[in-house]
């Protein structure tokens, strides 16, 4: 017995060796020849957070690439910026990272993380893709972060049958998918009316969806939320002070610090809350809950709409998602990522990799390859094309935005808590402006 | 007159008890009715006590969302001479779910945590409370101190200088630090100072070495006390999300709680899913503990009691 | 201790040889993965040290522990970190001491289903619990509010995490169920190993249960219950998982602990050298704490 307890520790102390080495990282099985095995993080980006849908996508892509290896891990919005923060700490960054500009070129870029593509641009390439989405992609001293891949304009939805049994719907002009904000305000009421306890909630908790709560604030009174310059945050003028207070005064929508974007879209898929500010065509044809496309789960029909807006114009936040690079020193993964990067946002891949996303693509065609057809016989995207054109300035490049975003969501719950809203507001923006000029 | 006022404590007492165990129970199973339910009953905004119809789907999904190999053995050592500071891999196991990877790599952090911390604090805890030499005290004030110590304290010079060991993103940047928190040397300490000095003396007297000494007498006087770490040791590795969380990255180094965690999408969170992987990781160790409770219990008693 | 003035000087060697090889290896994991990640802490708690491929740590001497005593929201986490330990360290005894002194003497086979439904908190792991409990704290279908209107307590639903008032108590609550299994199972066993003898001679000399408890059983149960405190104060000092899976400090910094609001001023501030500062200020604070529990435990026992 007292032997093998010797003999136990003895082991004890051999495991204490392996277990340094048992967990390897990537399976680079000899590399022979010039192989390269690089690593792509991407978020939970449509069909791009489906490990299926991506194995078919980079399966292609080695099959044209022989010699390049993809692995993919895939984050979640909850831990993933923590996670690629740590990583970067770990020196074990990935070498590819698909999201937007706000991350890749407003943060990580910023911080001096990612590598310069600006050579993967030719003049075709400036000339095809949208203006506004090329100039969120480069920074202000022409470095540019993140090729883009698709984008989406973000929008709000609502529930068309409770809306109807309210007699909110002649507020909603259903032709154009917009409405005034009056029309919001009397909708709101005559949903409480109506019995709806609980109309919206503006979610203060999380990191993703900011989206959607930026939007309703700046458009109810046309505020904007940052300067034209995308240099310093305005969300402090006096109309988005009136929108806050507008939203905290009226009846039926609650300001919820329990609640995050991802929480809110499946309350309102439940049937508890009656319109949702964090939508987008990803979400209206999301399925996940045994729903069908642009129903609730009990089957109501879900409306698309633009954010309600005084001056009857509304400013949606675009959505753009596309790669950037990591640094990590080493040129052939570096050349192998940027191949990847032009195979899938400006080649053969590219109509494959948007209908993934679910989103829609950045330009008409890639090196040839038309992409205005990839979703001709859809009718629900058909459908949301009506509100692409209302897509406003991309300003989620201002410096510092990643702890602009948190004071954010900090400033939803102080109101919430009953903070008054100027004063919430003036040290959301004085927290901003100080991250924004560091 | 004193026994009826006993008696009707008692009977209040038992049913006190009964009512807060069915709390204690209710998480689980809700999480095992749950992940059962149909995508419809998981989302109803009314409680669905009982899954009306028993579906499958939830562990489907769970199997069949992402794969890793089962195992991946690599060279010791070989990450300090590759280029990429990876470990080169010479064995893989057959591709499997990736959920089934993840409760082997939970399994295997914590038996070689628990193994691990045993072993060490069991030589530490007998040094310290039976030798006398210089520079014991101030270790020992060292270990005191250290000992209540939050891990979130040094997270950020524990994460750098496990990527300059090249341990960053491996299941032993999760181990190391709970081998190394000092809690088990104190707690043995404790242990050890029961030893009656003659024992050991006599012993040294027989010819006896010291190793000999600690593995033949020492050792089995304070197997309760390593019994108790043992057990601790093993739930906190368990349930230590945050070194996982901030330790590790590639989907075959995740451990089954940060599995879990990371399902959350964005366009929806797949509950029914959440909840099969829950209780995919917690049927294993609850019936583990249920089998052992013998030996977990008779192991932290007589431990407790004596220290 | 005359044997020790008796000791020859080969001896002396001999015993501090062998003590520090038997250290060793524990010594190895200490010093390596805490104590000099704990200097280097300390060491960069006087650098403005930020996220950066191409920044500088610059010396600042100490103006972080100065930002840190005007920083509100330090110090609201600190106040959150004490009530947690505060709140949860004696009720967990108190709370565990009951159910074990309830379950200690049933049927053998009734003792050891209620220690295992009591466990089952602990071993099913925090995310998993979380998930549910988050269920059951739901502002809009929750179960508590369901309960709670259901009953009459309330007529209106109360956003329980949501609420800054709320919010804390809620993570208590479940910090506490996650935290009783082990103490419950501890004392079960003290409990079942107090010597009967002397509780049958303290029986037959007229002891009321109370006395018998207090004047026989304490005594003996004293050293797990000091295991006990030690155990719960480190549990609820790590308290980690359920706020950032549940809350993630809010609403309005109202659950941010010192551990939560480090990990937050690192990874979403990117302050490292802030950071730092706080856990060194932890870290003298549990310093001091962890002696005068060891002074207290030592002189009791």
């Amino acid at each position: 017995m007292k032997k093998l307890l010797a003999l136990l520790l003895v082991l004890c102390m051999i495991f204490a060796l392996a277990a340094c080495s048992t967990d390897p990282g990537t399976e680079s099985e000899a590399p022979a020849g010039e192989d390269v095995a690089i690593t792509l993080w991407t978020y939970p980006i449509g069909g791009w957070g489906n490990s299926e849908t991506v194995k078919t996508l980079t399966d292609k892509f080695e099959a044209a690439n022989p010699g390049i290896k993809v692995n993919v891990e895939y984050l979640d919005y909850t831990n993933g910026d923590d996670q690629v923060n740590t990583a970067i700490e770990g020196k074990k960054a990935p070498d590819l990272i698909m999201e937007g500009p706000e991350r890749l070129v407003a943060n990580w870029g910023a911080k001096g993380y990612m590598v310069d593509l600006a050579d993967l641009w030719d003049d075709t390439d400036k000339n095809e893709v949208i203006p506004s989405v090329v100039s969120a992609c480069f920074n202000a001293e022409g470095k540019c972060y993140e090729y883009p891949v698709c984008m989406t304009a973000h929008c709000m939805a609502i529930n068309l049958d409770a809306f109807k049994k309210a007699g909110a719907d002649q507020y909603l002009d259903l032709e154009n998918l917009t409405w005034t904000t009056e029309g919001f305000i009397n909708a709101v009421k005559a949903l409480k009316e109506a019995g709806y306890e609980n109309v919206a909630a503006v979610y203060c908790g999380g990191q993703g969806g900011d989206q959607g709560t930026r939007a309703i604030v700046n458009n109810l009174y046309s505020g904007t939320f940052t300067n034209a310059e995308h240099t310093a945050y305005t969300a402090d003028s006096a109309e988005n002070v009136k929108a806050l207070e507008l939203l905290k005064e009226l009846d039926g929508v609650n300001f919820d610090a329990s609640i995050v974007g991802g929480d809110e879209i499946n309350l309102f898929r439940q049937g508890v809350l009656q319109m949702a500010f964090c939508w987008n065509i990803g979400a209206q044809t999301n399925v996940d809950n045994g729903n069908e496309v642009g129903k609730t789960n009990n089957g109501e029909e879900i409306v698309c709409m633009a954010f309600p807006s005084d001056d009857g114009k509304a400013e949606l936040c675009g959505g753009i998602w596309g790669f950037g690079i990591f640094d990590n020193g080493d040129a052939a993964k570096i050349d192998a990522a940027k191949k990847f990067i032009k195979y899938m946002a400006d080649g053969e891949g590219t109509a494959d990799a948007v209908k993934a996303s679910t989103y829609f693509a950045v330009r008409d065609t890639a090196e040839g390859n038309d992409l205005t057809k990839i979703y001709a016989d859809d009718p629900v995207r058909t459908e949301y094309t009506k509100l692409m054109p209302l897509l406003g300035d991309y300003y989620q490049v201002v410096p510092g935005w990643a702890e602009a975003r948190t004071a954010w969501w900090n400033m939803l719950q102080q109101i919430g808590s009953g903070t008054d809203v100027s004063t919430a507001v003036a040290e959301f923006v004085a927290t901003a402006n100080a991250a924004a000029g560091a | 007159m004193r026994s009826q006022k006993s008696m009707a404590y008692r009977v209040i007492a038992m049913i006190l008890v009964v009512i807060l165990a069915l709390l204690f129970l209710f998480p689980l199973y809700w999480i095992v009715t749950g992940s059962f339910k149909t995508g419809k009953e998981i989302n109803s905004t009314t409680p669905v006590w009982w899954p009306s119809e028993w579906t499958l789907t939830n562990y489907e999904t769970l199997m069949s969302k992402q794969t890793a190999n089962l195992f991946d053995l690599s060279i010791p050592f070989s990450q300090y001479f590759t280029k990429d500071g990876e470990a080169i891999v010479f064995l893989s196991g057959p591709e499997v779910p990736a959920a089934i990877r993840w409760l082997l790599n939970t399994v295997w952090m914590a038996v070689a945590a628990m193994l691990l911390t045993c072993a060490t604090a069991a030589m530490a805890g007998y040094a310290l409370a039976k030798k006398r030499f210089v520079g014991r005290g101030l270790i020992f004030t060292l270990i005191v101190c250290a000992m209540a110590l939050p891990k979130q304290v040094i997270l950020i010079p524990l994460i750098r200088e496990m990527s300059s060991l090249k341990l960053y993103n491996t299941i032993s940047a999760v181990i190391y630090p709970i081998v190394g928190w000092p809690f088990g040397v104190f707690l043995i300490k404790q242990f050890a100072e029961g030893i009656p000095g003659e024992i050991l003396e006599s012993a040294r007297i027989d010819g006896a070495g010291e190793f000999r000494t600690f593995t033949k007498i020492a050792f089995p006087m304070i197997k309760p006390g390593v019994g108790a770490l043992a057990i601790f040791t093993f739930i906190s590795a368990w349930n230590d999300y945050f070194m996982q969380l901030i330790m590790l990255t590639s989907t075959r180094n995740l451990t089954i709680s940060l599995g879990i965690a990371k399902m959350q999408a964005e366009n929806s969170t797949n509950f029914g899913l959440i909840m099969a992987g829950a209780a995919f990781a917690a049927v294993p160790i609850i019936i583990v503990f249920v089998i052992f409770q013998k030996y977990f219990t008779r192991g932290i008693t007589m431990g407790a009691v004596k220290g | 201790m005359p044997k020790r003035s008796r000791m020859s000087r080969a001896l002396v060697r001999r015993e501090t040889t062998a003590g520090y090889l038997f250290l060793l290896p524990s010594l190895f994991f200490f010093i390596t993965f805490v104590l000099v990640p704990m200097f280097i802490c300390i060491y960069t708690s006087f650098f403005d040290s930020n996220m950066g491929k191409d920044t500088q740590d610059v010396f600042i001497g100490f103006n972080n522990y100065k930002e840190l005593l005007g920083d509100e929201i330090f110090l609201g986490a600190l106040k959150n970190t004490l009530i947690i330990v505060v709140v949860s360290v004696p009720t967990v005894c108190i709370f565990s001491l009951w159910v074990a002194s309830a379950i200690y003497d049933m049927k053998p086979a009734l003792t050891s289903i209620y220690r295992v439904i009591f466990y089952l908190p602990v071993v099913t792991g925090s995310v998993a619990v979380t998930v549910v409990w988050k269920w059951m704290f739901n502002n809009y279908y929750g179960i508590f509010n369901y309960l709670s209107q259901g009953v009459g307590l309330t007529n209106q639903n109360i956003n329980w995490l949501g609420d800054a008032r709320y919010a804390l108590w809620c993570i208590i609550l479940i910090l506490f169920t996650t935290s009783v299994g082990q103490p419950i199972v501890l004392y079960v066993s003290a409990l079942g190993n107090v010597d009967q003898t002397l509780v049958e001679a303290a029986e037959v000399d007229g002891a009321t249960n109370t006395q018998v408890f207090w004047k026989i059983k304490w005594p003996q149960i004293m050293p797990t219950t000091l295991y006990i405190l030690v155990i719960t104060t480190i549990n609820s000092f790590q308290c980690f998982a359920l706020i950032q899976l549940l809350t993630s400090g809010g609403p309005n910094h109202s659950t941010d602990t010192i551990m939560y609001y480090i990990y937050y001023t690192a990874f979403k501030l990117y302050r490292y050298g802030y950071g730092n500062a706080m856990g060194v200020v932890l870290m003298i604070l549990i310093a001091i704490l962890s002696a005068v529990q060891f002074r207290l435990g030592k002189s009791k026992s």
